[in-house]
């Protein structure tokens, strides 16, 4: 996919260029807000990562702003050192679609980035999600792998949707509390591992192909491919 | 009410002006009565000098017929009812006049005296001269004063009941200036609870009138303009240390990331990488709890205020924890009545009462038990409180539990930073309530009290 990066520390912008370039991505930098609007509204992107404190009189919102103003849907990752969650709440109002707190870990701004692209492209209203032999209805919540039903709790449904979303992607833990619980905070303990690990134990226990994978240091993923 | 009343300050005024009011009056009254009561005894003295004088004449001019004359006349004439004599021999022995026997109180000191005397079957004040007349006459001449002492006894019982309507006028005037100065000082106490709950820019209300209040109300505004500039200057300040510190922080994070991408799989550089990283995030950890501490305690999240019901929230919580706690053998009980509505932020909320389960998890043993439960205290008050079966906290160590970086005896060699209780101390605060931590032997129930929300705000 092809991303743009506007990010005026060179360091933090080498980093994650490096990383996006590793994953096969193309990434086109700007270091200030006025080069930035210039690519973003000439260029056609999948996804952007803007750094919300800029120099120059252009900063991170007022892009967002401008570009939601002419139309522009482009997913937009607000990536940003003012952490308050006043802060976070007026780079989504503004438009942004996704607020990452520096510093970061490359694997969650990679995944959260992958989630947004793939939100983005829509696929409109599913009503049944199926990876290999696992299958959920989502109006009725059932849920089968190999045409035998699976009992699940409705926490462990959301769980298990949400990460049938992202098939293929992965998702961090920090992703799932966000998404599934609605929760912003730091839970202490690793609680989302001990959920994630109670969904396994349901849909991969009893069959030769696990589809659950743990992506070390980052999180999960949801794959037919090992 | 009464002693409501007496710790009133403009009460306590008025009463202490009732009591200088009391002691002016009686002062006045009291210096008024004295000077009136000499003078009513000068003019009583007089009379009865000028009528020593007449007899005294008669005895001189007549002889002792005379004299005895003069007193008949004067007594069967009754030209003065008070008025009392008489004239005795060197021996005592009654001569003339309207008294039966020499006043034993008077004896044969001449002069002037103020006896209490049987008269006409009563007790009554009199006044006499004693006067010793030639060729060892005596000669007694008196006034029954006994209605001035009544007028003097009628004085002092107005003067009480005139106190005791002072005070009731002094405590009806007290009233009504503490209802005056109440309303100016409700208007101060509202203004400043906006502004401990965080609004730093409401100002006091001034009238323009340079009265105390108004004086006083300029003096806190000015005081308010500076702290509004220092806890701006300090949240400035946080706000780019906070800056400063991530940005490189994030560089030093990227920079291990990439060092870790190097293909070397499985050696001991990639581990102590590795490890590094995860230092390097509990850093970051520290640093993220440290700045949602500063950004609760400014106040900024009451902007995040609505009416949260507390069973949705205790219910995720405990949904979230509860896989946690099977995992390691404790059960976890939720007990809570329906509709209990708070008003606060449900986030700051689901957060303080997650890290109070996440402790009581933490601290508990296998088949231990722990329990969620919300309930009324009054009719103003909800308790949340999670209690477990582990450790406890000691009471020596109870005072400390909540401040920052405080790491108790029983939590020494596990996880965590120290911040999960500061946090809900400060959720607490914000939320005009607070974090109590009790025995329950075994184990500890911490207990969350916050306002109940008002059906109709």
């Amino acid at each position: 996919m092809k991303v743009l990066l506007v990010e005026d520390n060179d360091r933090v912008a080498q980093f994650v260029r490096n990383g996006l370039r590793e994953d096969g991505h193309t990434v086109d930098c700007a270091t200030e807000g006025r080069d930035g609007l210039f690519l973003a509204s000439s260029e056609r992107y999948d996804v952007m990562v803007l750094d919300r404190l800029l120099p120059g009189d252009i900063d991170g919102l007022a892009i967002i702003e401008s570009l939601r103003k002419t139309g522009n849907r482009t997913p937009i990752l607000i990536l940003s050192a003012l952490a308050e969650i006043d802060d976070k709440i007026r780079g989504l109002r503004a438009g942004g679609d996704d607020y990452l707190t520096k510093p970061f870990a490359y694997g969650e701004l990679a995944a959260r980035l992958d989630a947004l692209v793939r939100r983005s492209q829509g696929t409109a209203a599913e009503t049944i999600l199926q990876l290999a032999d696992l299958r959920i209805d989502l109006p009725s919540r059932k849920v089968t792998r190999a045409g035998k039903p699976i009992q699940l709790q409705p926490r462990e449904f959301a769980l298990l949707a949400f990460m049938m979303r992202h098939a293929g992607q992965v998702v961090t833990r920090t992703m799932l509390l966000e998404n599934v619980w609605d929760y912003h905070f730091d839970p202490q303990t690793n609680v989302i591992d001990v959920h994630v690990s109670k969904l396994r134990q349901k849909i991969d226990a009893d069959f030769a192909r696990p589809l659950l994978h743990t992506v070390r240091g980052v999180g999960y993923r949801l794959d037919a491919d090992g | 009410m009464g002693s409501g009343l007496l710790r009133s300050t403009s009460v306590r005024l008025a009463l202490g002006y009732a009591v200088l009011f009391i002691l002016f009056s009686f002062t006045l009254v009291g210096f008024l009565w004295w000077r009136t009561a000499a003078y009513l005894d000068r003019e009583v003295d007089a009379v009865i000098l000028a009528d020593a004088r007449a007899v005294g004449d008669r005895l001189h001019d007549f002889g002792l017929p005379g004299a005895i004359e003069t007193i008949k006349e004067r007594v069967g004439h009754a030209v003065d009812e008070h008025a009392i004599y008489l004239l005795t021999d060197p021996t005592l022995t009654p001569i003339a006049g309207n008294l039966d026997a020499w006043p034993l109180e008077i004896g044969r000191r001449p002069g002037w005296h103020q006896i209490e005397l049987a008269f006409q079957g009563k007790l009554h004040a009199t006044r006499f001269l004693y006067a010793a007349l030639p060729a060892g006459f005596q000669l007694l001449v008196g006034r029954d004063v006994e209605d001035r002492v009544a007028i003097s006894r009628a004085i002092l019982n107005d003067l009480t009941s005139a106190a005791l309507l002072a005070i009731l006028l002094a405590g009806a005037g007290g009233l009504l200036v503490r209802r005056a100065i109440l309303r100016r000082v409700d208007v101060l106490n509202h203004t400043t609870t906006a502004i401990i709950s965080g609004d730093l820019s409401s100002r006091l209300p001034t009238q323009g009138s340079s009265d105390e209040f108004d004086r006083l109300a300029q003096t806190i505004n000015v005081m308010l303009q500076q702290i509004e500039l220092l806890v701006d200057g300090v949240r400035h300040a946080s706000n780019a240390l906070a800056h400063d510190l991530r940005t490189p922080l994030a560089e030093l994070r990227g920079r291990l990331e990439a060092l870790q991408r190097v293909p070397a799989e499985g050696s001991p550089i990639q581990r102590e990488i590795g490890g590094a990283v995860a230092d390097l995030d509990r850093v970051i950890a520290i640093f993220n709890a440290l700045l949602r501490l500063a950004e609760i305690d400014s106040g900024a999240r009451l902007s995040g205020f609505r009416t949260v019901a507390l069973d949705q929230i205790l219910a995720e919580v405990v949904d979230l924890y509860g896989p946690l706690a099977e995992e390691k053998g404790v059960t976890v009980r939720l007990e809570i009545a329906s509709d209990l509505m708070v008003s606060g932020d449900p986030f700051l909320l689901a957060q303080a009462v997650g890290n109070l389960v996440d402790n009581a998890v933490k601290y508990s043993r296998a088949g231990g038990i722990v329990r969620v439960a919300a309930a009324s205290r009054g009719d103003d008050e909800i308790d949340i409180t999670v209690g477990d079966q582990g450790p406890g906290i000691a009471d020596d160590e109870k005072p400390h539990a909540t401040l920052r970086f405080y790491r108790g005896r029983a939590s020494r060699g596990s996880e965590g930073s120290g911040l999960g209780l500061s946090l809900v101390a400060a959720v607490a605060r914000l939320h005009d309530g607070s974090l109590t931590l009790e025995d329950a032997d075994p184990g500890l129930v911490a207990r969350l009290s916050l306002a109940k929300a008002r059906q109709n705000p």
